[in-house]
């Protein structure tokens, strides 16, 4: 049989089967086609204004480098008026972040971007080889995804960025919704499909907060396969990393993306037909307010909490544990062990609107429980005591975290010293100096 | 009935064939009759549906093919519309929405209040991923929770707080065993298949909820109270409806097209949103070909 002729430009031989929708395509229109979706992407959503200053979340990996590349090359060819630099954190992995951050150097010089790297070291005064000495490895993914989420927006605050861009792509997506399904999290499930999320300015400031020094954080690839990303990075010939993480055992996670690896293969469209769902389920999630559930763009940014997708998950658990939570939580309810003690919230806080019920009740789910909950609890978004951070509660986790390492913290002092790339941190080491001197005080 | 002082209910129990018409329901039914002669029963084909929805012009308008076929019967329409259909999955889709809506049509003709669905909470877990699945998480609180349904009926599950493995237990441990009366697909229905293309989503969803629930049964009722949680918007009633499942799609958002995963194609195919389709079902509806292929 001839060979397949290209779909696009019906001149070329197709060379490419494109995972999204099985079209036939040759070289330089698959890339055009990728670019030119992304660029949809970014306009329909009015992601970016022009003039605006942008910190892209590079880890070297494939996703952060396609992202770099796609951008510098839109920003190019549709004038987007933007300024691109890029913004690493450095976990302190030997052997696995060391190697990554070589390639992001690299790709620094290839697009010509400024490049900041912030270290786990400098901010807290550890690193993740020096947590997982003292925790283990078990639950070292937690310390590490509270502390990078909470490092890019730390960094970017202080360079006098306004906007962080991930390379978080719709396998990512897809992913968090049906591991948020299977958890039972729904007031995630808003944040986790929303194109566009914001976190309020790190910096402490006396009255209200305007809106114009949140730090906005958003995904362009949300609607880009991992597979068309893979491709579109070898096609162009981009250097990135590609080893995974050695601390991250993620059962929880694993058990998603199998499970999205096999919907892909019965139906290649199922990993946007989930992001889409998970657009649609955001809008029925009771208490909240966000009418569009991340169809829409910047006009209504989401607070964010939680970091979606990627290595370093706050929120992985195992299956095994997850079940015997819900286990020990229906047991308790069946036998009535648990007395539901009413604590006054911390901070004022609005009852969530309950929807009045017309026509005939519904039956009660459980005969024997206690009072009925109205629907998740709406968390209230407010700043660290300690640090000025976002968070729920008074102290935030990271600073929590810190101080529960550091009341374990050996004698012995383990000197670690890390260059710090750019001449505009040095108010940061001079912070973290003063920082040390008051924590050894 | 007259002795809890509460107002009693008659039951109406229907049972509905296959599109091939393998399953013998009447002789099934003719079993059931016979334990519990007090109820009414009825045993309808799938292509019943065109029968019962002669008014609806937009299901007619789905089944492909030259429009001088006004004497086809329903049965011939039945199997030109599953035939046109390119996958595996989208024909068991479009077959369950199309056995829901008979359902459906057939209680509001006979005057039923509420349906009564046998969906246990590993069946209601696969249908909720199943359809997060295939882009139908708009009408996810009409298809698991309890409740009033955009049909003006009532949808209950009575059985949504037993695991499927609990109930395979109560039929063997009643008196008389209920295991006769139940019609068991083929033997290695559920065994994993090595071929995709034979492999549909709810195969899918079936088969990882079956070991879910083998290890971690409290995550498959964790799922069902998870969507069951999941309000319907108040601005339902004035939304448009898909015409195959006949949901309310809120915002009239319908096809695939105009929306962030598809935004090129909203220039050159707007043509054919003209149909009211929600996202879900124009996922499994072939597409117009619009360009012309060259494969």
């Amino acid at each position: 049989m001839p060979p397949s002729i290209c779909a696009v430009c019906n001149t070329n031989r197709a060379l490419i089967l494109r995972p999204k929708d099985h079209s036939k395509l040759c070289k330089p229109c698959f890339i055009n086609v990728f670019e030119t979706e992304i660029h949809h992407t970014i306009i329909s959503t009015n992601l970016f204004t022009r003039g605006e200053r942008i910190a892209i979340g590079a880890s070297g990996g494939k996703d952060s480098t396609v992202l770099a590349s796609v951008l510098k090359t839109l920003n190019e060819r549709y004038d987007y008026g933007l300024d691109l630099i890029l913004l690493s954190i450095d976990e302190g992995i030997k052997g696995y972040r060391d190697d990554s951050l070589e390639t992001v150097k690299r790709n620094a010089e290839q697009y010509d971007m400024p490049l900041t790297i912030l270290g786990y070291a400098e901010l807290y005064g550890w690193t993740m080889d020096q947590v997982v000495e003292q925790v283990g490895k078990k639950g070292n993914c937690t310390y590490c995804g509270v502390f990078r989420r909470q490092a890019l927006d730390r960094g970017a605050s202080r360079l006098g960025v306004k906007h962080v861009v991930t390379g978080h792509n719709a396998d990512d997506v897809a992913e968090t919704v049906l591991m948020n399904l299977l958890r039972g999290d729904l007031p995630r499930l808003s944040r986790t499909t929303s194109i566009v999320t914001s976190t309020p300015s790190l910096t402490p400031s006396s009255g209200p907060v305007a809106d114009n020094t949140n730090i906005k954080r958003s995904k362009p690839l949300k609607y880009a396969y991992e597979k068309e990303i893979v491709l579109y990075a070898h096609h162009k010939q981009l250097d990135y990393f590609s080893t995974e993480c050695i601390y991250s055992p993620e059962a929880f996670r694993g058990s998603a993306r199998a499970l999205i690896k096999n919907l892909e293969r019965v139906r290649p469209s199922a990993i946007l037909d989930v992001v889409r769902s998970g657009e649609d389920m955001a809008r029925l999630v009771p208490g909240s307010d966000e009418g569009c559930g991340g169809a829409c763009g910047s006009s209504a940014a989401l607070p964010a909490e939680e970091e979606e997708g990627g290595c370093g998950s706050a929120v992985g658990k195992s299956m095994a544990s997850v079940e015997s939570q819900l286990a020990a939580n229906d047991r308790a309810v069946e036998h009535n062990l648990e007395t539901e003690i009413t604590l006054k919230p911390a901070k004022p806080t609005q009852p969530p609107s309950t929807a009045s019920s017309k026509g005939q009740k519904k039956p009660r789910a459980e005969r024997t429980g206690g009072p009925r909950k109205k629907g998740p609890n709406k968390q209230v978004m407010g700043q660290c005591k300690k640090c000025g951070y976002l968070s729920s509660q008074d102290v935030c986790k990271a600073c929590v975290l810190l101080e529960g390492l550091n009341k374990n913290r050996p004698k012995n002092k383990i000197e670690v010293g890390y260059e710090v790339q750019d001449v505009s941190l040095n108010s940061v080491r001079d912070e973290l100096e003063a920082a040390t001197l008051a924590a050894e005080g | 009935m007259s002795k809890t002082g509460r107002t009693g209910f008659s039951l109406s129990v229907v049972a509905i064939g296959n599109a091939e018409e393998t399953v013998p329901i009447d002789d099934l039914l003719d079993d059931v009759r016979s334990n519990y002669p007090g109820y009414e029963y009825n045993a309808l084909p799938l292509h019943d549906v065109f029968r019962m929805i002669p008014d609806d012009a937009t299901l007619q308008d789905l089944v492909p093919g030259p429009a001088t076929g006004n004497d086809q019967s329903n049965k011939q329409q039945l199997a030109r519309l599953i035939n046109s259909l390119t996958s595996a999955t989208a024909r068991a889709d479009v077959l369950s929405t199309l056995r829901t809506r008979l359902i459906v049509e057939h209680a509001k003709s006979t005057g039923c209040q509420s349906i009564l669905w046998g969906d246990s909470t590993t069946t209601l877990a696969e249908k909720t991923l199943a359809e997060t699945c295939k882009g139908r998480g708009f009408s996810l609180p009409w298809q698991v929770a309890d409740g009033k349904s955009p049909f003006g009926l009532y949808f209950h599950y009575p059985l949504r707080d037993v695991l499927k493995k609990e109930l395979v237990s109560y039929m063997d441990l009643t008196e008389p065993v209920l295991s006769s009366l139940v019609h068991e697909p083929s033997p290695g229905a559920t065994q994993a298949s090595t071929s995709s293309k034979n492999t549909t989503i709810d195969d899918l969803m079936k088969q990882y909820f079956e070991s879910v629930e083998e290890n971690f049964p409290s995550i498959v009722s964790n799922v069902v109270r998870t969507s069951g949680k999941l309000q319907v918007l108040e601005s339902t009633d004035a939304d448009l409806r898909c015409g195959l499942c006949d949901m309310p799609v809120p915002g009239s958002r319908f096809g695939i097209h105009g929306w962030g995963g598809y935004q090129q194609d909203s220039i050159e195919t707007s043509a054919v949103a003209s149909k009211n389709i929600c996202y879900g079902c124009t996922r499994s509806l072939p597409q117009p070909t619009t360009t012309t292929s060259s494969r």
